[in-house]
């Protein structure tokens, strides 16, 4: 193999495993949600607010891999 | 007549798909899906200093956005009416999604100083992806394409800088340099511990700001590869029947890439919502 298909096994590894601490992350924080408002329908306003700035804050793990992907395919020739 | 229509239908589509099998697929190019981001100049202006001001692609989406933004806001503005029609509700809806899902429900004080900002700033980022949903002409060979300035660092980054600026300038002018900077490390604690906190928050401040840009960014870039790529499938697998078969797919990227152009400019204000407020009641 040559060198740089070192670089794109790398990005697919990159984005793959990246994604898998998001993914769980994810299906935890939107599952607690959900779950809290079932339990309190009248907050669920503000559980919803606080719920998409945690989406925003843990998805962005699994834009950096995307990004590190991104640089390996393109950049790092 | 009813029921000869239907059979119509079913044999235009069975005529459809047979004749789909049998072709062979489109022009036999590859697919480079990076090009899609490239930039080149499209109008050459001379260069000042360091800074190229050519006009690219992204430049003109900036100014289509904000050309909408304009004459959104002009037109809705002179017809106010006490009985709103759809589009004036739907636009008051967006409004108060800023004003009350944002800005109020997270900013404990300050919402009068800095919704402008906020609501500015969701507005800008919502009217950007949703314009790089259109097909427009600025492809190669001026082809309809899609291409979105959010899908470019340099216009997030310059959006989260300003995020980034205002937040620092929010806390000094509201607690002083020496208060504010502060208020970043616990008191009580021992010297060499204070040092510490205020290092990890100093970073965690530049990663704010690294991480808004991106976010933005890599979801633009992510969507629009997406898009190529399942609007290209001609191209890829060669054939019109696995192409026609993946267009429903394309379908519910497309949708759902609108869900995601809302939802990142909703995170993007909220989260600029979020510093601004912290920097306001940073007084623990």
């Amino acid at each position: 193999m040559n060198p740089h298909a070192y670089a794109e096994l790398g990005a697919g590894l990159a984005m793959g495993l990246g994604a898998i601490g998001p993914g769980i992350g994810l299906g935890i924080l939107i599952g607690k949600a959900l779950e809290s408002i079932a339990r309190q329908p009248e907050v669920a306003g503000d559980i919803r607010t606080n719920m998409f700035i945690g989406i925003g804050v843990t998805e962005a793990v699994a834009l950096y891999a995307f990004v590190v992907a991104l640089i390996l395919v393109f950049v790092a020739k | 007549m009813k029921k000869g229509l239907k059979w119509v239908w079913l044999v235009v589509v069975v005529v459809a798909l047979a004749g789909l099998f049998l072709l062979p697929g489109g022009a036999k190019k590859t697919l480079n899906v990076a090009g899609e981001f490239e930039l080149t100049p499209i109008v050459k202006l001379p260069a000042v200093g360091p800074v190229d001001l050519s006009i690219n692609k992204a430049v003109i989406y900036l100014w289509l956005a904000t050309a909408v933004i304009v004459i959104l806001a002009i037109v809705i503005a002179r017809n106010l009416k006490p009985q709103p029609g759809r589009f004036q509700t739907a636009v008051e809806g967006l409004y108060a999604l800023a004003r009350d899902g944002i800005a109020r429900s997270v900013m404990k004080s300050g919402v009068d100083t800095w919704f402008p900002y906020i609501g500015a700033v969701f507005f800008f980022v919502l009217i950007n992806n949703l314009i790089g949903l259109v097909p427009l002409p600025f492809g190669e060979h001026h082809q309809l394409s899609f291409y979105t300035a959010t899908a470019n660092l340099y216009v997030t980054i310059t959006l989260a800088l300003f995020t980034f600026v205002f937040t620092h300038y929010a806390g000094i002018n509201k607690y002083g340099v020496r208060k504010y900077v502060n208020s970043w490390m616990p008191t009580g604690a021992p010297p060499v511990l204070r040092q510490f906190i205020f290092v990890i928050h100093a970073v965690s401040e530049i990663f704010r700001l690294v991480s808004l840009s991106v976010r933005l960014f890599a979801n633009m870039v992510a969507g629009h590869a997406i898009l190529a790529v399942f609007f290209a499938m001609a191209l890829i697998f060669q054939s019109y029947l696995i192409a026609a078969a993946l267009q429903g797919a394309s379908v519910l990227i497309y949708l759902f890439e609108i869900f995601v152009a809302v939802i990142q400019a909703f995170i993007f204000a909220i989260l600029s919502a979020v510093y601004i407020g912290g920097a306001l009641d940073s007084g623990h």
